[in-house]
């Protein structure tokens, strides 16, 4: 090779300027990385060293206290918003999963498309509009507050989180297998049942999953459509029924400080389902991408 | 095809014809009726118990959407043989093939005109039952695509579950579609683990186990090695031959080299026409037409 | 969408026919000198014939190893297939060939220095080796061009050499009593019979020749069994 060639590797001026570009744009990137990681560690870490300390087995298991006294706990909160997630799960999940089958697997684009769309603006109303909707729609001609409002708010809100990431998962099914199914002379609506579903059962769970994760916390809707309810455990879901965002909703507005740490534990029990939650699902997710060559 | 038979089954005839009466009587006139029964009998069990497997097209015409991917083509496909069809990339040879189980028109805008001939009954008839097709004409791809929930023997047996086969004889059709894709001695023991954790070239051969267990007439293969090491590869070339005394088959396949070794007949088409077809090594040593000669020796492609 | 591909393993195989064709060169030449050794009793240039033969077996065993090669690395079908069949059956001609013209180098000393040599047998050899050369010229010129009329025209020319080498026997024949006479007639038949066969080689390559360019091999005529 002649030296000339050998110029062509050399620096024409700027080397240094792009060395500290890249330095710069490696820095700022690495800093916002470490300032997300930050604002979770300080938020889950406050909520446990203000709450942990009002965290007790009798907190866990004992309805909330009467009006002024102190020593209740949150099992009738635990109790409410279990029932509620539990009821609108049941309604959105199975729902979700067969909007995103029909739009994977038998419409057209032309339908898919637009269904996909409507999904996405469905994620983005506020949810205390989903609330003020079903308020308008069960709790006025009924007359009073009921936990299956608050659960169909919720399934509202699950919905479109459940059918987008199913639409995902199911696109993710390799068309392969779906072709080797037609191929041995699988009907189209077995190959969904016994192929597709089966495959992208992890990614299923873990949308759904999330979903649960997401409403668990969710809070402006139960205020309009579950937040006057009566003392002790209660578990009909036709009336209202405590939960805990609106435990923490309420103790934090008490001038009490005791209740203000008991809204610090009631917090650090949802974060910690919540985390829970978020943690079984990615090990769901990460089954379903082996399963399918990913 | 089934010249040997035919020879034997009018040799018994003639032998008998003189004299049907006494024939039966006399013990060396009786030897060549019966050997013949043993012999078709024996051959059975190995062989379709239904059709011959004689696939036909007739000016068979296939579009994906605007776009003219099968021309005209006639050709026929002998039972008991292999065929195999070659061409450069786009040529229409894997269109032609899934125009045979209808796997053509699962794409959007892709559809197929003409007649394509199973033992000289029309798939493409409205009468049809396009599930019956798949099933007499299997398929087997170019990635091996076991389905990755099921184990091995479920994978095996994953298209009969669909047809109410009792559960004894589930195993006994498995059993029986692992053996005759020359896997059953390896993956024996690990029946229940997952069809994906095998190798390449075992998952293909589930994949061909799976297609054969529902006892297909017909088996396509579309460039069934193009995933596989040359080992793998050259296992899978061993077992078509043993196959085609079971199936017709017909392999499409890129490899030049592959096509000479395992076909009996080749088919080379170019840009969606039927250019030539022969004997395998007719094609390779004195191919009739240029173009064909001047792609299996490489001249273009 | 004809796209040319393969251009090295063309130019390869052409080069492999041209170095294999001219080994007739070579057999042609050696040929040349083998009828000068003849006809003037000529022992050295015998012998540097024989020498010579070395340099035939040595393109010989080069261009078969080279398209033994070129079989295991390019696997070649259709024509392809059939030119290095048939190069392999012209090389062993040309090995053949070149073997011949040593055999009847080889038997020259046997006739002494003075040999009681018959001018008419010698001028029949002579002719023979002038028609065997033109033999393998043409069968040169077939095989390059592929043209298999000329190749086969080979077998008409291949007549001739049969018939001067019957004429030679005739002549043997006929040479008298003299003891020394006959046994240099028969050294000489000898050299007519390798002639012969040199030029029914010729004959074998224009048979080659019908092969590369039909892909049915068949021999022209049994040229190896002349009719007496």
């Amino acid at each position: 090779m002649s030296a000339n060639q050998h110029s062509l590797l050399l620096d024409r001026g700027n080397l240094k300027r792009r060395n500290r570009f890249n330095k710069a744009v490696e820095i700022t990137s690495t800093t916002a990385a470490v300032l997300a990681v930050v604002v979770l560690v300080i938020v889950v870490g406050s909520v446990f060293l203000k709450g942990v300390s009002a965290l007790s087995w009798h907190f866990l298991t004992t309805p909330t206290a009467l009006f002024g006294e102190s020593g209740g706990g949150i099992s009738n909160a635990i109790v409410g918003s279990a029932i509620m997630v539990a009821i609108a799960a049941v309604m959105a999940i199975p729902i979700g999963v067969l909007v995103a089958i029909y739009t994977t697997e038998f419409a057209p684009p032309s339908i898919a498309h637009p269904v996909r769309f409507v999904l996405d603006i469905l994620n983005g109303v506020p949810t205390i509009i989903t609330g003020i909707f079903v308020y308008g729609l069960i709790v006025v001609p009924q007359g009073h507050q009921s936990a299956f409002a608050a659960s169909l708010a919720l399934a509202i809100i699950m919905l479109p989180i459940v059918a987008r990431t199913a639409q995902e998962v199911l696109t993710l099914v390799p068309g392969t297998l779906k072709e080797a199914a037609h191929a041995l002379g699988i009907a189209q609506w077995r190959t969904t049942l016994r192929i597709t579903i089966p495959t992208a059962a992890g990614g299923l769970i873990t949308g759904s999953l999330l979903a649960v994760a997401r409403v668990a916390g969710e809070t402006a809707p139960l205020i309009f459509l579950s937040s006057i309810f009566g003392q002790g455990m209660l578990t009909a879901p036709g009336e209202a029924l405590a939960s805990i965002p609106i435990f923490i909703f309420r103790s934090s507005e008490s001038p009490s400080s005791t209740a203000h740490t008991e809204a610090w534990a009631a917090a650090l029990v949802l974060i910690a389902f919540v985390l829970a939650l978020n943690i079984v699902a990615r090990a769901f997710y990460a089954r379903s991408r082996k399963r399918m060559g990913a | 095809m089934d010249v040997s038979k035919d020879t034997t089954e009018s040799a018994a005839m003639t032998e008998s014809s003189p004299d049907p009466q006494a024939n039966p009587q006399t013990g060396s006139g009786f030897a060549g009726p019966s050997m013949a029964v043993a012999g078709s009998a024996g051959q059975g069990s190995v062989k379709r118990n239904r059709g011959e497997g004689t696939v036909e097209l007739m000016g068979l015409n296939a579009y994906y959407g605007s776009t003219h991917a099968v021309r005209g083509v006639d050709l026929g496909f002998a039972a008991d043989k292999v065929t195999a069809i070659i061409g450069p990339s786009g040529c229409g040879k894997s269109t032609m093939v899934r125009c045979i189980n209808r796997m053509h028109e699962e794409i959007d805008g892709a559809r197929a005109e003409g007649q394509v001939l199973l033992d000289g009954l029309d798939l493409y008839d409205s009468r049809i039952d396009i599930v019956a097709v798949r099933r007499a004409v299997g398929m087997v791809f170019q990635k091996p695509n076991p389905f990755p929930t099921m184990s091995v023997f479920d994978n095996a047996v994953s298209g009969l579950r669909l047809t109410g086969v009792s559960r004894g004889e589930l195993d006994d059709r498995g059993r029986e579609a692992l053996v005759a894709a020359g896997l059953w001695e390896e993956v024996k023991d690990r029946l229940k683990a997952p069809g994906v954790g095998l190798s390449g070239g075992q998952q293909q051969r589930l994949c061909i186990a799976r297609a054969l267990a529902v006892e297909p007439e017909v088996l396509l293969m579309d460039e069934p090695c193009s995933a596989l090491d040359p080992v793998a590869t050259l296992k899978i070339e061993e077992l078509i031959g043993e196959l085609k005394q079971r199936v017709t088959i017909v392999i499409v396949t890129h490899n030049m080299q592959q096509a000479a070794r395992v076909a009996d007949t080749t088919v080379f088409m170019l840009d969606g026409e039927l250019v030539e077809v022969g004997p395998t090594e007719k094609l390779f040593t004195t191919p009739d037409d240029d173009r064909t000669e001047q792609y299996v020796t490489g001249k273009f492609g | 969408m004809v796209t040319e591909t393969r251009t090295q393993y063309q130019e390869e195989l052409e080069r492999l026919e041209a170095s294999a064709l001219d080994g007739l060169n070579l057999v042609s030449s050696a040929l040349q000198r083998t009828l000068e050794a003849v006809e003037h009793q000529d022992v050295e240039l015998a012998q540097i014939v024989v020498a010579d033969d070395d340099r035939i077996d040595g393109r010989y065993l080069e261009v078969h190893q080279s398209l033994i090669t070129l079989l295991a690395t390019q696997s070649p079908v259709a024509t392809d297939l059939r030119l290095i069949s048939a190069l392999l059956h012209v090389l062993k001609s040309v090995e053949r060939m070149g073997d011949q013209c040593v055999n009847i180098c080889k038997v020259i000393p046997l006739t002494g220095n003075e040999p009681p040599a018959d001018r008419e047998m010698v001028a029949l050899i002579l002719g023979m080796g002038k028609q065997t050369r033109a033999l393998i010229g043409q069968a040169k010129r077939a095989f390059a061009e592929r043209d298999v009329e000329m190749a086969r025209d080979l077998v008409r020319q291949d007549d001739f050499v049969d018939d001067l080498n019957r004429e030679c026997f005739r002549l043997a024949l006929d040479l008298g009593d003299d003891a020394d006479q006959r046994e240099w007639a028969m050294t000489m038949l000898l050299a007519a019979r390798a002639i012969e066969r040199i030029a029914d080689n010729a004959v074998d390559i224009g048979e080659q020749v019908a092969f590369v360019v039909t892909g049915l091999f068949r021999e022209f005529e049994d040229a190896s069994h002349p009719t007496t």
